[in-house]
């Protein structure tokens, strides 16, 4: 496991909305399945209080921690108001927050990762679908029933993408170490090259799938950063440029981060590139 | 979203960045109540969003007893496609000489980044080839609320002083705008001091509402459209309708069917819980491009219901043929209810498209 642990307290930010509130549940019913801690405080200022899910309600990350042992908060806060929340649950003390939250403003955003890091809070997200490492913990809305246990680790920016290639993986009896998505917007807390350094340390992991996308250059940058056996896969080849393509960060722009040009750096670096999803599982089979 | 030039510059005169004098007229007689106070040359701006607009014929220089004449020549223009329905006309000013000045996020660092050169008027990218010494870099921490005296003596270098305090405040536009981008090239001197000769600002499609901007202009009707029901959304040229959810996914359903040869007529990702009815809207608004023959809905995800998205298809009864592929829960039950109406539902993705491509050739 690269982020956290499976007896982890975890809160949920934002758990009295209906997305907050059904993801809770289901990452409890992972949590008693693994045998895990699981979501032991929900938090939404002024419905303290009520409770979600058999869990209890707080004001405050503050109040949430004045009765629980929590090191993460999974973020279901809505835009306007999510850069605030990661703020105040990395002043409180969280160690990591997964925020689910898009349409992020990206000023919100690059200011409150930067108050998180003088917290020494890491941030995962936003506009992610969060964190799996099968058997062991969930951290966000990713459909666990895809995921196999294994010793391959995905990297993504995308949601769906990611379960698409999770499931491919799974099929093709490749288990899975910890899967994270690391967000579609253009600031993000951890990147590809925080997390490949994440997995590079992680004794369960022998090879990564980076699933990476049009815009910035965040991928290449990340496979130039470590020795870990990787096969990567760029969405987005036929993304017209100045066009954001979905994802807030997924855009060519000034000419920069087109899938063309990211491929032939990453194919450079001695990285295969799967042309289609479908690949992708060959060439980890190939490099195991 | 892009701010036309003079929105651009109307939020610089109230962050005391000096602009030319100036006015927007929507006809050429407005202008004449003003024409006295620019001086005997003005410079007649066409207020489209294009790039290259000085090339394509969009600003044009006129002696003050020519600007009526030139001023309609310039609104019966088309400049790269675009009608030109407003025009900014401005004195010409004394240039000493030409910077640029930028400011942006960088993703790598996650600060703000603000380029100074020493050779405005033209692209970034040729300056920084040409003469990469005359460009110079700052990263500024995203909790700081001013740039710091020392990186503005670094932008700075050997060029006038009076330019610091100008890099300021548009690290405040930035900031306070909700800025992805702003630009002015040039930034000139002249003897009376410096000038914004140009300005761009584009503001974070995420921040739109706060900023007080209710009506996205870089979107088409249809994507507005797409937006209200919560819809990424945007039309490309082929004849392959795409829905998908997500927009990695989304867009390797693209990547696909140029793999095969196909092109896509548009990109649309859901988004989120497809539901019924939102998968009925998805389809028809689709279907309401005359270009698309078929569609391609991929959907995947472990809280998607198949059987809501079949019945949102089926419900959305259009002509063109749907190929399906949809993996979650209910599959069967989804499965059954499309076959019943005639719709075709595969396992795969690239078995979706193939079948797609296939039926517009």
């Amino acid at each position: 496991m690269i982020f956290g642990a499976r007896d982890d307290g975890i809160i949920v930010q934002g758990a009295t909305g209906t997305q907050g509130a059904f993801h809770l549940d289901l990452m409890n019913d992972y949590a008693r399945g693994a045998g895990g801690r699981g979501v032991v405080a929900g938090v939404t200022p002024g419905k303290g209080g009520q409770v979600v899910h058999g869990v209890p309600v707080y004001d405050s990350v503050r109040e949430a921690l004045a009765s629980h042992d929590v090191v993460t908060s999974v973020l279901f806060v809505p835009g306007k108001a999510a850069g605030d929340s990661i703020m105040e649950a990395a002043e409180a003390g969280i160690e990591l927050v997964v925020a689910i939250t898009e349409h992020i403003p990206v000023h919100d955003t690059a200011k409150a990762i930067a108050y998180a890091r003088t917290c020494s809070c890491s941030v995962v997200g936003p506009n992610s679908p969060g964190i799996l490492s099968p058997g062991e913990i969930k951290l966000g809305i990713m459909p666990a029933q895809l995921f196999s246990r294994g010793n391959v680790g995905v990297i993504s920016r995308s949601g769906t993408l990611t379960y698409e290639v999770v499931d491919e993986l799974t099929r093709a009896g490749i288990g899975q170490s910890t899967v994270v998505g690391i967000g579609g917007d253009p600031i993000i807390g951890e990147t590809f090259v925080d997390v490949l350094d994440r997995f590079a340390r992680d004794p369960l992991t022998d090879a990564v799938v980076v699933i990476g996308e049009v815009g910035g250059n965040l991928e290449e940058e990340g496979a130039a950063s470590t020795d870990l056996p990787i096969v990567a896969y760029i969405a987005g080849k036929s993304a017209p440029p100045e066009k954001r393509m979905g994802h807030a960060g997924a855009i060519v722009e000034g000419g920069e981060g087109d899938a063309a040009s990211k491929i032939r750096r990453l194919e450079a670096l001695g990285v295969p590139v799967a042309e289609k999803p479908s690949e992708i599982a060959t060439l980890v089979r190939d490099l195991l | 979203m892009k701010l036309l030039e003079y929105e651009a510059k109307e939020i610089f005169i109230n962050h005391g960045i000096a602009v030319p004098d100036g006015v927007i007229i929507t006809q050429p007689e407005e202008m004449v109540l003003h024409l006295h106070k620019l001086g005997p040359e003005v410079v007649l701006k066409a207020q489209v969003d294009v790039g290259g607009r000085g090339k394509a014929g969009g600003i044009l220089m006129a002696k003050s007893e020519d600007a009526m004449a030139t001023a309609n020549r310039l609104f019966g223009a088309s400049i790269k496609g675009m009608p030109v329905d407003k025009i900014l006309v401005e004195e010409r000013l004394p240039i000493e000489h030409e910077y640029y000045l930028s400011i942006t996020i960088d993703r790598a660092s996650k600060q703000h980044l603000i380029l100074f050169a020493e050779t405005g008027g033209v692209d970034i990218e040729q300056t920084a080839s040409l003469r990469p010494e005359a460009v110079r870099k700052a990263l500024v921490h995203p909790l700081l609320a001013d740039v710091p005296p020392f990186l503005l003596r670094r932008l700075v270098g050997n060029a006038p002083k009076e330019i610091a305090p100008v890099i300021n405040r548009l690290y405040h536009v930035f900031c306070e705008k909700d800025a992805l981008l702003a630009e002015i090239n040039p930034l000139v001197t002249t003897p009376d001091g410096v000038f914004a000769a140009d300005a761009k600002l584009i503001i974070d499609d995420n921040a739109l509402a706060r900023q007080g901007i209710h009506v996205n202009r870089d979107q088409t009707e249809r994507e507005r459209e797409a937006e209200r029901h919560g819809f990424s959304y945007v039309e490309l040229a082929g004849s392959i309708g795409v829905i998908g959810n997500g927009a990695g996914l989304t867009m390797a359903t693209l990547d696909l069917i140029e793999h095969y040869r196909g092109r896509a007529a548009n990109f649309l990702d859901v988004g989120g819980g497809a539901g019924r009815e939102r998968v009925t809207h998805a389809v028809r608004l689709v279907a309401g491009m005359p270009e698309v023959q078929v569609i391609v809905v991929n959907l995947l995800g472990g809280i998607t219901r198949c059987d809501e998205v079949a019945e949102g298809i089926v419900d959305a009864n259009i002509p063109q043929k749907v190929i399906v592929r949809l993996a979650g829960t209910n599959e069967e039950k989804g499965r059954n209810i499309l076959q019943e109406h005639g719709y075709m539902m595969l396992d795969t993705m690239e078995e979706a498209v193939r079948a797609a491509v296939e039926a517009v050739q």
